[in-house]
């Protein structure tokens, strides 16, 4: 398909058509990420000029007194709840997908009102569950516990029993609608004839589920759950306004931590490093994701 | 694409124990999505003596306090107005840069026509939060800092890659030959595009609308590092603001919320139909 002169029919055209898309990744993509790695060798406090550093952020934070403790409680951090977010997720998603997906009156109701925690601002939800979290017992959850079971109240946010478990459940229950939806829409195209099949040869519901359902979900399941995980690892709001962070850093991921060393502390360079340690994960994500999301055609290599 | 399927109806026959399992279900479901919305809505029409006074769960009486009080006594109109701005300054730009390079990939023959296909989808998986100490700097570099407006080309780095690769996934779902016969007729690309093209991408692009507002209106992390000066501001930044250290304004703080709310719920509503079927557009491939 190719054609005969070497840059293609249309270069001039398409270039033009692609000029906007290009200046935005090279100018405000490309070129700070680069800049990050560069910063990552730098001792660089904003406001003030760059000095070389070498390794010396890496080590620090890998090694180092003032970084060491605070970079290993947010690989913790990180990995326990980027870990629990996504699998509750992907359950109660699904749960929720199956259920959606039977026919009942008042279906489309009943979809388009789940599906509202995901079309809520972050901000908005975090905030709100800040206030239902209230350590005093004015917050919802401590009237309830203190009217129903005469718990006095407890700290939901501050204390490094229930912090990290709080804000979890936040970010689940804005999160699973999102699943649900991709889930849905996927055992759309499951075509009825294999149900019809497998009913006529007795399987019950668990058979039909593990032996169609899952199966032909299973694209969907996997570029959910790994768009999901790139977005619940780096997310920072439900952080940010629930706990920023504490208490004693139990709720510390790496997005919170790269904020309080880069924008609290000033100190870009070690900020940056934080950042370019966690990247290699998401590199391999985004490269088996890359490869499942290509256009078509590109796909076949017109 | 998901393309138009018959409706898989697993478990047809209906017994007892399928009912109580679906409604038990979704009972629940529906419970734990509506209590936190309740309690917004609850919390700005109960006035203060009843939120900080004799705990209770239910309102003893109704009051408009929290609302007057969010339009007299704080800035919350100038920070819904800059978030207007904002976002339909990024949705507008979003979908002419999002539809003219999906069509340039789809449509035109020339070098690197796979290349930008494939570095479209990275720039959209790349995460922001990787960005943010660099963007601060560059973002200084290139004047975008302390400027409501100065947000918009941030907020493009996140809207424009998703916009495009949808555009692209959406345009080669549309058949190439009413455009062949335009252009046979004496249409431009440019005409055949505007007159062709996009009318046939509307759904497309009512998705990519929802998105990209939704993105700018919700967005907060760029908004706290990148703007300090109060009228600035954008909506969840002001928001956040009314929290400040121990000092909780929670009527007024739920009353904006549900109105903040309010924007991105009802042009959801309004699109739902598309969104399902748009933001799906690559789940069901591969």
């Amino acid at each position: 398909m190719r054609s005969g002169t070497l840059l293609g029919r249309d270069w001039r055209l398409a270039w033009t058509f692609l000029a906007p898309l290009g200046l935005i990744i090279v100018a405000l993509i490309a070129y700070p990420f680069a800049y990050g790695i560069v910063l990552s060798f730098q001792h660089k406090l904003i406001g003030a000029p760059a000095t070389w550093a070498g390794l010396s952020n890496y080590t620090d934070l890998l090694f180092g007194e003032q970084y060491g403790g605070v970079f290993r409680a947010s690989v913790v951090a990180s990995v326990l709840y980027t870990g629990v977010a996504v699998g509750a997720k992907l359950v109660l998603g699904m749960c929720m997908a199956l259920l959606l997906n039977e026919r009942f009156r008042g279906r489309t109701v009943m979809r388009g009102l789940l599906f509202v925690p995901w079309a809520l601002p972050t901000v908005i939800v975090a905030l709100t569950w800040r206030w239902m979290y209230e350590g005093s017992d004015h917050g919802l959850f401590n009237l309830v516990l203190g009217d129903l079971f005469g718990i006095g109240p407890v700290q939901f946010l501050a204390d490094p029993r229930w912090a990290l478990w709080s804000v979890l459940l936040v970010v689940i229950w804005q999160g699973t609608p999102f699943y649900t939806m991709m889930f849905l829409a996927g055992m759309q195209a499951i075509p009825a004839d294999q149900y019809e099949a497998a009913s006529i040869d007795g399987a019950n519901v668990f058979r039909r589920f593990f032996h169609i359902t899952l199966p032909w979900l299973r694209p969907a399941i996997v570029i959910t759950t790994l768009l999901s995980t790139i977005w619940t690892a780096n997310s920072i709001n439900f952080i940010f306004i629930l706990t920023n962070g504490g208490p004693v850093n139990t709720t510390l991921t790496f997005p919170m931590l790269a904020y309080q060393i880069g924008i609290q502390g000033r100190e870009l360079g070690a900020s940056s490093a934080v950042s370019v340690i966690f990247f290699p994960l998401f590199l391999v994500i985004i490269y088996v994701l890359t490869k499942r999301m290509l256009p078509a055609d590109a796909k076949a290599g017109v | 694409m998901t393309g138009p399927s018959r409706r898989s109806r697993p478990g047809r026959r209906s017994g007892t124990g399928r009912r109580i399992v679906l409604v038990g279900g979704l009972a629940v479901f529906a419970i734990w999505t509506v209590v936190p919305i309740a309690w917004i809505l609850e919390t700005s029409v109960k006035p203060n003596k009843d939120l900080y006074g004799e705990p209770g769960i239910l309102p003893k009486t109704v009051t408009a306090e929290h609302y007057v009080e969010l339009f007299t006594d704080t800035d919350f109109l100038t920070y819904f107005t800059n978030s207007l701005l904002v976002s339909f300054g990024t949705t507008a730009l979003s979908m002419v840069i999002g539809v003219l390079a999906a069509y340039a990939v789809t449509r035109l023959r020339f070098r690197g026509r796979r290349l930008m296909g494939n570095v479209t989808i990275v720039t959209y998986l790349i995460p922001p939060a990787l960005l943010f100490i660099p963007l601060f700097q560059v973002a200084a570099q290139f004047g975008f800092t302390n400027s409501t407006l100065g947000l918009i080309p941030i907020y493009l780095i996140f809207s424009v890659p998703f916009c495009t690769w949808l555009s692209i996934a959406h345009l080669q779902a549309i058949p190439i030959e009413l455009e062949e016969a335009s252009l046979v007729d004496g249409c431009t690309r440019l005409q055949s595009l505007v007159r062709i093209v996009v009318p046939l991408l509307l759904p497309a692009l009512a998705v990519i609308a929802l998105y990209a507002f939704t993105q700018a209106w919700n967005e907060f992390l760029y908004a706290l590092i990148l703007i300090s000066t109060d009228s600035r501001k954008t909506l969840p930044v002001g928001l956040a603001d009314f929290v400040v250290g121990d000092v909780y304004n929670w009527g007024p703080l739920m009353a904006g919320s549900a109105i903040a709310s309010l924007v991105p719920v009802l042009i959801y509503v309004a699109a739902q139909r598309w969104v399902v079927s748009g933001l799906t557009a690559g789940a069901t491939k591969g």
